[in-house]
């Protein structure tokens, strides 16, 4: 079989689990699949193969899903990981980050599992109470436009969403990197008075301006009891900081929206798909990511490179079935922990104290992007 | 602990400095001279307490903190507070005569401490009481046995000067006890740029700022002379990147070979990466949280990824996460995630190693040199003109001289207020 013809069949394969209606966590199936995608990202990137076998960990002796070797994301910023040739490439996305800041590059020479997978994940942890594919809501993003920003998989995601599930009235509101605090305003209170909910996505960031924006006006919404908010990413840079507990009673304040319906996002552009906290489909179990049976986490011990222990907090590591084109299995940035069917990323405690006096050049690189 | 109990304490501090301001400053120094001397001796009951009972409060081992004492505390004698004292006021004898200029000292001086290193606590203490300021200090919270110890040998040894110091215990995050520290006349900060900013803002005119924020070191050798003829020089290294696990200011988070042949640059970072598994076997690294040791398999990965990209980069691990050196093919700088992870990065000129270091200017601490031969003094001074303030041989980073002036400014000198006495009618 030809590459092309086998990277085919694999994509064929993972897009009929995505586009099933019934969600089914089969291990065997995930299994199979992630083993078969790994002998094939093994042959046909270079980078990777040198990779695995610079740890001896090849198809030959890789023989379940939690052993395929996961390549740090951060390492997207310096090499090109891709799984097919670079004159196939018809999309790239890229890291966010500041002008001075090395960003990451995902390549991609198709967007259809990419699309396939964020839409039934998106519906099934937002809109758990309404699964048929018709059913659209009032969605307004607090995001740049994928015509804006087209090398942003967020922007491009919210894109896809908001064409899919949007009902009229749906749309961006930044503009020219500028979030229109009076449009949103406007539909804020369109929203109230009609009775009619809204669903708010964007980055957090995006919500600390406009929860200050509100208390600059003195103005407090109380939002329908169905509205609910999706928010992601991190502050770094782009507002003040503030814990999630904070945000979340601060949203409340000066929306309406309890926590329990506010869900943190957690996804990246190197992954397809995305995971999302549990609380909208389960408010009364311990919040928690959740994500589609098509892309798995597992909490590494980063000291021996084994699974942690349950409890545990370790390295967060995600094997996604739907990243055929570049590398299935990432070894995120962030640490995080197991809980339940799920898992909980965890934070850096603020203030935390350091052994020493070294600076330890993180924080210079972060000053000034060596 | 109340901010009323932080304010009495300073009450309490300002009644007893009257009493300290009187005493000779040479009898002083010469208390605190005593204080250091049995600090020194590795067999005083202060230091085997010490030496005792920090890993247990701060990680790190034992065989570690024995080493590292040995190597910082050794020179730190009462000679060399005399010798600090005169470097940085003048004449012991002039400073309570008549003369032309007048030193003075704070009512009060507040110390904020941080990080588990018991040498820079242990100077930070010292230095205002050497200068007749009583001291309120809040240990650091991964320290708070040094600080403990420091005051109790100065009560030992001289019951009047032990009143002059106390302690503050209470969470960083309180913020009225903070406000209530902060009502001393001097300050003292040690921290991150992010604390240092935080309490700077606290701070009220016109009160003294002293602040020492974190800093970091690297080392640069000259490979053609070094790797061949000196084969201590790895023995060297390693000691400075593995003494205190490389958390301190004068830790080196990168070693630049400079004007180097590929061949001798892989034969220091073998030789550097030997030198730290003999050191791990000999003074252990402490153990390290989920998020250190997630941030060097990170960036061992990294580097992984770059060897498979075809670049030439050599990777040396142990296989725990307990030593880490790299081999990089670039002179830019990457993240440290200190804990004796060091990168091995060749430059070819000295022109090449001052440009790769221009974005650490800022937070420069020391550079350890070696092998320039007659551009040794050339490069010095280069490295100063980028922000060092401590320049030495390999090997002894980390036993640094107690008049070391520490980010570039004095020890005693920022404490004090200088009067200069002027010829009048």
């Amino acid at each position: 079989m030809s590459a092309d013809a086998h990277r085919a069949e694999i994509d064929r394969r993972v897009l009929e689990w995505i586009r099933e209606p019934r969600w089914s966590y089969n291990e065997q199936r995930f299994e199979e699949l992630a083993l078969e995608l790994f002998a094939f990202q093994f042959e046909h990137c270079e980078i990777y193969r040198r990779f695995c076998e610079g740890r001896n960990q090849t198809p030959a002796e890789v023989n379940a899903w939690r052993q395929i070797p996961a390549v740090p994301t951060s390492a997207f910023k310096e090499v090109e990981l891709r799984s097919f040739p670079a004159h196939a490439t018809t999309h790239c996305f890229r890291t966010s980050g500041t002008s001075s800041d090395v960003r990451g590059t995902l390549y991609l020479d198709t967007l259809e599992l990419y699309e396939a997978s964020l839409l039934p994940t998106f519906r099934r942890f937002m809109f758990p109470e309404s699964l048929l594919p018709e059913d659209r809501a009032l969605i307004r993003v607090l995001a740049p436009s994928q015509i804006e920003q087209p090398d942003s998989s967020l922007s491009h995601m919210f894109g896809v969403v908001l064409e899919a599930m949007g009902e009229p009235g749906s749309g961006f509101d930044v503009e020219n990197g500028e979030l229109l605090f009076d449009r949103v305003l406007t539909v804020l209170v369109e929203s109230a008075a009609s009775e009619v909910p809204i669903t708010l996505c964007g980055t957090a960031f995006a919500f600390v301006h406009l929860i200050d924006h509100m208390a600059r006006r003195g103005v407090l919404i109380g939002l329908p009891s169905a509205s609910r908010i999706m928010e992601t990413g991190g502050f770094k840079g782009r507002s003040r900081e503030i814990p999630r507990a904070e945000l979340y009673t601060e949203l409340k304040r000066v929306l309406g929206i309890p926590s329990e319906r506010i869900v943190n996002q957690y996804g990246m552009t190197e992954l397809a798909s995305q995971f999302y906290d549990s609380v909208i489909r389960g408010p009364s179990e311990p919040r928690r990511k959740l994500g589609p049976p098509w892309a798995r986490v597992v909490i590494v011990d980063p000291e021996t490179g084994h699974e942690a222990a349950t409890g545990q907090v370790g390295s967060i590591v995600v094997v996604d079935l739907a990243n055929t084109g570049s590398v299935l299995s990432l070894r995120t940035g962030d640490l995080g922990r197991a809980v339940l069917d799920g898992f909980e990323v965890i934070g850096r405690e603020p203030g935390a104290d350091t052994r020493g006096c070294s600076i330890g050049a993180d924080e210079i690189l972060g000053q000034s992007s060596l | 602990m109340t901010p009323d109990d932080i304010a009495e304490q300073l009450d309490g501090l300002r009644d007893a400095g009257k009493r300290l301001k009187r005493r000779p400053i040479g009898e002083v120094l010469a208390v605190l001279g005593g204080v250091l001397d049995r600090w020194s001796d590795p067999a005083s009951s202060w230091r085997r307490d010490l030496e005792d009972r920090l890993p247990a409060a701060t990680g790190f081992t034992a065989p570690m903190v024995g080493e590292g004492l040995r190597r910082a505390l050794g020179g730190w004698t009462s000679d060399a507070l005399r010798k600090l004292a005169i470097r940085e006021l003048g004449p012991i004898d002039a400073l309570d005569s008549a003369s032309e200029s007048r030193v003075s000292s704070f009512d009060t001086t507040a110390v904020l401490l941080a990080g588990a290193i018991p040498m820079p606590s242990l100077l930070a203490l010292i230095a205002p009481l050497a200068v007749r300021s009583p001291v309120l200090a809040k240990p650091a919270s991964r320290d708070p046995l040094t600080p403990q110890l420091v005051a109790r040998s100065i009560a030992e040894t001289d019951v009047e000067l032990g009143r002059c110091i106390r302690i503050a215990e209470f969470p960083a995050t309180n913020e009225d006890c903070t406000r209530a520290l902060l009502e001393a006349d001097c300050i003292c900060a040690m921290g991150s740029d992010a604390t240092i900013a935080a309490v700077s803002a606290r701070v009220k005119p016109p009160r003294r700022f002293v602040a020492d924020g974190h800093r970091v070191s690297i080392a640069a050798v000259a490979t053609p002379e070094t790797v061949d003829g000196r084969a201590d020089l790895s023995e060297r290294l390693a000691l400075d990147i593995a003494l205190w696990d490389q958390a301190g200011c004068l830790s080196p988070i990168a070693v630049f070979a400079v004007d180097a042949e590929p061949a001798r640059v892989t034969a220091l970072a073998e030789a550097i990466a030997s030198a730290l598994a003999n050191a791990e076997k000999e003074w252990p690294r402490g153990a390290i949280d989920a998020r250190t040791a997630h941030a060097i398999a990170q960036q061992r990965a990294e580097a992984e990824l770059r060897r498979a990209a075809g670049r030439a980069v050599e990777i040396h691990v142990s296989d725990s996460t307990a030593w880490t050196v790299i081999v990089e093919d670039g002179p830019e700088l990457r993240p440290a995630p200190l804990h004796r992870f060091v990168r091995v990065i060749p430059v070819p000129d000295l022109e090449q190693l001052l440009s790769a270091i221009e974005p650490l200017a800022a937070h420069l601490a020391a550079v350890a040199i070696e092998g320039f031969g007659d551009r040794t003094i050339g490069l010095a001074h280069a490295l100063a003109d980028r922000g060092a303030s401590r320049v030495c041989a390999p090997g002894s980073l980390q036993s640094p001289p107690l008049d070391w002036r520490h980010g570039g400014r004095g020890v005693l000198a920022p404490l004090v207020r200088f009067t200069d006495i002027e010829s009048t009618r």
